[in-house]
């Protein structure tokens, strides 16, 4: 398998990867360097069932770069302290993906996401679904997110989400 | 004579604890309050927009089917086939002009009439498709909000509401004509009663956004209404002053057309809360799974002669600002959580801020005040036959 992957599925792999060490790692400051930074740079966090119903609400809606910045302040700076704490560990694994043209890929990957909260200690499923995501390829074999939309088929939250997924 | 027992301190402004967390209120809150005289907001008419849409709930584990049909009218249905009560309809959400169970073929139409059903002749002598609609609870609708009772005895809608069902059409843009942006669904760790004692008021101070976004509070009031204490508060819209720590700062504009709207809530017994915030419009329906879990669903609406600039500022709003992941109200989900495991511990819940008189009741607060909880805490010790301790 390793053998025959080429340079764009190392690099869109690495970005997947990135993703999940930085949230896991709660360094909200990393999950932001993983998103390009043009103005555009987007995360969504919605449940499937409103996208299939074109709702476009979700959990999370940061559509330009400024709201991928103030979703840093609110985890690191805002909500500090207010909250239970939780640990995550996502799991995510590429299916498919498409080369658009020299700088521009989309890719979809499937993720589960463990939740255990720090006071319990008692481990969940937070949330299943799929990662649909547009990436910006540069010259160096470097991908970061255009955009990145989180689709959950959990509709029904089991709690509150204070990371992005 | 009531079934279970529970002594109520003697003071208004005291709530035991027991009553959050003891097992055996909870099948008997289930027949007086949810199965018995008192309206519950399923929905808005505006989630099912178009002919033949439908929905499914649960609402205290049983199961509805709210549908519109091909002429537009909207009804209340018992999401189960009138022969053996399978469960007729699966998707959460939908449009069918006809629900076909698949148990035995019965076919219902979108106004419940069993129109077709294999080998009638098969059947008990006499056996006639007219006598077996769709079972339907009693419903009403307010400016478009559904509501159902599982009771006969209930009062009609308007009585139920009183007062609250002014500021209640406020708070759907006036007019109730709305338009479903989408939803946010969740379940919280905690008795019904510590989601709805804390979802519609609690204390600014729990609120590091305000602070940092100098963010006051508009002036307002908060009243009670009915007997059964729903809660209203209406103040003055407020918007966040000087400088900001966040970039984008539509999440916290106000691009509304009339600013005296401000900021409504309207909180009915027993779980429905309701807000208009900024430009947000938020429904949450709020239903008991068990004694230690409630689901909410927070639908988020628009109104119908919204541009295409303020549909998007509302979906962006929306999104962000409110519910289980929103900027202002995260920390309130942590709350309810909270409260649920601190209340297993023994004594009272003791309400402070606005309690003039432990030994009264009122109706009328200031906007921060606690107590308007008290007089819905009042009227489930009487809907559950609690005596008072004497004074």
């Amino acid at each position: 398998m390793t053998d025959s992957m080429n340079g764009l599925e190392m690099a869109l792999d690495r970005l997947l990867l990135a993703d999940a060490n930085a949230l896991d790692s709660k360094d909200m400051k990393g999950w932001l360097a993983n998103y390009a930074e043009e103005n555009e740079a987007s995360y969504y966090c919605r449940a499937a069932e409103n996208t299939e119903h074109n709702l476009e609400l979700g959990f999370m809606f940061d559509d330009c770069r400024a709201r991928l910045e103030d979703r840093v302040t609110y985890v690191t700076e805002i909500w500090a302290g207010t909250f239970q704490d939780y640990r995550t560990r996502h799991f995510v694994q590429r299916v498919s993906h498409r080369q658009i043209d020299a700088s521009t890929a989309e890719a979809m990957s499937n993720f589960s996401v463990f939740m255990t909260p720090m006071d319990t200690g008692v481990t969940q499923i937070l949330a299943a679904g799929r990662y649909l995501d547009m990436v910006r390829l540069s010259g160096d074999g470097r991908a970061k997110f255009l955009s990145r939309r989180a689709e959950l088929d959990t509709s029904v939250l089991p709690r509150y989400l204070v990371y992005p997924i | 004579m009531a079934d279970v027992t529970l002594t109520w301190p003697k003071n208004y402004n005291e709530v035991p604890k027991a009553a959050f967390t003891r097992s055996d209120l909870y099948s008997e809150e289930i027949k007086r309050i949810f199965h018995g005289p008192e309206w519950h907001p399923v929905a808005h008419e505006s989630e099912l927009p178009n002919p033949g849409d439908f929905r499914t709930i649960r609402l205290a584990g049983i199961p509805l089917l709210i549908s519109r049909d091909e002429g537009g009218e909207v009804r209340v249905f018992y999401n189960a086939c009138s022969h053996r009560s399978n469960q007729l309809e699966t998707a959460v959400m939908g449009n069918k002009t006809e629900f076909e169970c698949p148990y035995h073929r019965w076919l219902f139409s979108a106004k419940g009439e069993l129109v077709g059903c294999p080998n009638p002749r098969e059947f008990v002598p006499g056996f006639d498709k007219a006598d077996y609609p769709l079972g339907q609870p009693r419903f009403e609708l307010f400016y478009g909000l559904i509501f159902v009772t599982f009771s006969a005895e209930t009062e009609p809608l308007d009585q139920f509401l009183g007062e609250s069902g002014e500021t209640l059409r406020e708070l759907m843009a006036s007019d109730g004509r709305l338009k479903l942006l989408g939803y946010q669904k969740v379940r919280y760790d905690s008795n019904w009663k510590g989601y709805n004692d804390n979802d519609g008021y609690h204390a600014p101070l729990l609120h590091a956004a305000f602070k940092m976004l100098n963010w006051q509070g508009g002036k307002g009031r908060q009243y009670t209404a009915t007997k059964r204490g729903h809660v209203c508060f209406e103040s003055a819209l407020s918007v966040a002053s000087g400088p900001s720590v966040l970039k984008d700062k539509d999440l916290i504009a106000f691009k509304g057309q009339d600013p005296s709207v401000g900021s409504r809530i309207v909180q009915l017994f027993p779980t429905f809360v309701s807000t208009k915030h900024l430009d947000v419009i938020n429904l949450r329906f709020a239903t008991p799974i068990d004694a230690e879990t409630t689901e909410v669903h927070y639908a988020y609406f628009a109104h119908q002669n919204d541009d295409a600039d303020m549909l998007r500022h509302r979906l962006r709003q929306s999104s962000n600002l409110l519910g289980p992941c929103g900027l202002i109200s995260m920390e309130d989900a942590s709350i309810f959580h909270r409260i649920h495991i601190g209340s297993h511990t023994p004594g009272n819940a003791i309400f402070q801020k606005g309690v003039r008189d432990p030994g009264k009741l009122e109706s009328e607060f200031s906007q921060n005040d606690e107590s308007g909880n008290l007089p819905r805490w009042e009227y489930y010790r009487s809907v559950m036959g609690f005596e008072r301790a004497e004074a």
